[in-house]
């Protein structure tokens, strides 16, 4: 029946272009196919449905330019990375140099970072080595990016700490690509370590957050928030157990309102504190979460806020609490996860006050790892307490209320109805008395409850 | 290259969650879309993460200046004329000067004469964008189906020829051809809007 239907007419409108939609069942697409076999008018019209005449020709030519042009020959532009590099350096006579840029003759390619390609590099006058951070020359003609440049430079140069990487020159001249001057270290980024090991043992943990911790503490003394803490920006120097922050690119002073203004936000997702993911101010906290992050990670190999896309995850980081640390690594000590579950608190107020007060937990727990006899800090140990006292005392208020509704109100109600005090007084006097006591336990309690709460012990509010 | 973990993210505040919702169907079709452009500019492929991300810094900061003009979907709108404009600006500068010769002037005389609307440039944008949108529907096709849209719509053989080839009948051709068409338009208007 429906085989033989468009034997003689002709499909509908609506029809063809569900046919193109895909929506219909096998008996009707085949009648539909056969009419089509047959009547080279309706194949026009489906042309016609699927695409006007003008869209299906700019589509069909650009994909023939693109057949063309693929089969003579590849776009232009950068094949390696050598291409790219020669693209803006000067030759140079220095033997074993790949071309010169300024006063540096720059000798091989270490890393290509965020912004640009990292080279090692030699200044002739002063007989030194250096790392030159290059600007990516795309990069250079987007004008947000040459201020993160601009900004990274005058930013760390505030900050003089033995674990902040420092940065020697800039050049930011219009006519060449901004680039900055680094002294060369030799390192590798703690996400290069963590790709490489895994998860690392609580010492190194210990001892590289200690050092993350005091740069943290170093910028935000000089009113500088960092805003892209995260293990590749933090540089291990071989040999010895110096950790160095770096890309200071979107660091950004406290009251720096620009942020807010333009709604805009840069960041890594994953290790990004909740309050920059909804784009709100941030300060020196949300740094402080970002440290959490990293510490989960170093502790577990893994961010503690994962997804698919980078919109999962920061939908992740605002609405839902991460994975505990000891169900990724049963190991962890419960100090140490106490301690990250502190840093990664949604609320800013939750965490601790500051980065010195981290540093100063960080130095005690690292000492106790290393001479078992040294006690931890009371507040990793017993962490909970105040929380639960607050658990406790939401317990016995419910209780009590619930005792209350369901004595007191059959005592208000139903006596008076039935107008027969003389039977219960002793037991309603009883009653009555017992639901005011609880009612003022409750008013009582309460007020307390407040207080206890809040988990955090006393210093936050004098050290913000 | 694509790992969320590394690739940094932006968000805009709007004031209207109606309004927040469209950038992010915006930004998730847009997105993967300028990264095919960014990276067939020439760009280096480990670059081509954090140029994407800052040209939707770009837009995104242009997207704060919008005002509501009453008529429809006038966010989505918006978003789509910025997004091109501030795109097209990025490939002119591009064009421009591929790779800046250091030390050189000549490089800072063409910034200060900046010309837009290259229609150059327009085109080679409406080109990257059927492309990729080619490119985007292709797995969605059995294979002889996209052997049948491209040999009779862009190598130009005859429907017949093809058809016996294949083994299926014209009438088949024609469908696939117009299912695959429109699939591409969709992909586009979705960018384009």
């Amino acid at each position: 029946m429906n085989t033989m239907k468009y034997a003689q007419d002709h499909p509908g409108d609506n029809v063809l272009l569900e046919s193109i939609g895909g929506v219909v069942d096998d008996v009707l697409e085949s009648a539909i196919v056969a009419h089509l076999d047959r009547c080279h008018e309706c194949c026009e019209r489906l042309e016609r449905l699927a695409a006007d005449a003008d869209r299906r020709s700019t589509i069909c030519q650009s994909l023939v330019r693109e057949a063309t042009a693929t089969r003579s020959s590849d776009v232009g532009g950068w094949s390696t990375l050598e291409d790219f590099a020669v693209g803006f350096l000067q030759p140079s006579d220095h033997p074993g140099a790949i071309g010169r840029l300024g006063e540096y003759e720059l000798l091989s390619v270490i890393g290509q970072g965020g912004m640009g390609i990292v080279f090692k590099g030699f200044q002739v006058e002063l007989n030194r080595p250096v790392a030159i951070k290059v600007m990516s020359p795309h990069l250079a003609t987007v004008a947000v990016a040459r201020q993160r440049f601009k900004r990274e430079a005058l930013a760390t140069a505030a900050i003089v700490h033995p674990n902040v990487m420092p940065i020697l020159a800039v050049n930011e001249s219009a006519t060449q690509l901004p680039f900055l001057v680094m002294p060369f270290v030799a390192c590798h980024s703690l996400q290069q370590r963590l790709d490489a090991t895994g998860a690392l043992p609580i010492v190194e943990c210990l001892r590289i957050g200690v050092q993350v911790t005091a740069a943290l503490a170093a910028a935000h003394k000089q009113g500088l928030v960092h805003r892209d803490v995260k293990p590749a920006n933090i540089l291990l120097e071989r040999g010895i157990d110096r950790a160095m922050l770096t890309d200071f690119g979107l660091a950004r002073a406290v009251d720096d309102a620009t942020l807010t203004r333009t709604g805009v936000i840069a960041g890594t997702p994953g290790y990004m504190s909740p309050e920059q993911a909804r784009g709100e101010s941030v300060d020196a906290r949300s740094d402080l979460f970002s440290l959490g992050s990293v510490m989960y990670a170093m502790a577990t190999g893994q961010p503690p806020f994962r997804g698919e896309t980078s919109y999962a995850v920061l939908r992740k980081v605002t609405d839902h609490r991460h994975q505990s640390i000891r169900s990724v690594t049963p190991s962890v000590p419960l100090w140490y996860a106490t301690l990250v579950d502190r840093l990664l608190c949604k609320n800013a107020a939750d965490r601790f006050g500051n980065a010195n007060e981290v540093q100063e937990l960080l130095e005690v727990c690292l000492t106790h790892v290393q001479q078992p006899g040294a006690k931890l800090p009371a507040e990793l140990t017993h962490p909970k307490i105040g929380r639960r006292i607050g658990v406790i005392a939401i317990l016995v208020v419910m209780l009590a209320i619930l005792i209350g509704v369901m004595l007191y109100r059959p005592t208000k109600q139903a006596i008076p109805e039935f107008e027969v005090p003389a039977i219960s007084d002793s037991l309603d006097d009883e009653l009555r008395s017992l639901a005011d006591d609880i009612e003022s336990f409750d008013a009582e309690v309460t007020r307390p409850f407040d207080d206890l709460s809040i988990p955090a012990p006393t210093p936050e509010g004098n050290l913000q | 290259m694509l790992n969320p973990e590394t690739r940094p993210s932006l968000i805009v505040r709007l004031r209207d969650s109606k309004d927040q919702s469209a950038w992010w169907v915006f930004a998730q079709t847009y997105e993967p879309f300028l990264q095919h452009l960014v990276s067939r500019l020439g760009v280096p492929a480990h670059h081509v993460p954090d140029v994407t991300q800052q040209i939707m810094i770009a837009i995104a900061a242009s997207v704060d200046k919008w005002s509501n003009d009453g008529r429809d979907a006038s966010f989505r709108r918006w978003v789509h004329t910025i997004a091109r404009h501030s795109v097209i600006k990025f490939m002119s500068g591009v064009r421009r000067h591929p790779a800046p010769i250091g030390g050189s002037d000549a490089v800072a005389v063409l910034e200060s004469q900046a010309q837009r609307d290259d229609p150059a440039t327009e085109q080679q944008y409406d080109h990257e964008l059927v492309v990729w949108a080619a490119d985007k529907v292709r797995h969605e096709f059995a294979a002889s189906s996209w052997q049948a849209f491209t040999r009779t719509m862009i190598d130009g053989e005859p429907v017949g020829d093809v058809a016996e080839s294949i083994g299926v009948s014209t009438g088949s051709i024609y469908m696939s051809r117009a299912r695959i068409i429109a699939r591409i338009r969709q992909i586009i208007e979705g960018v384009m809007q």
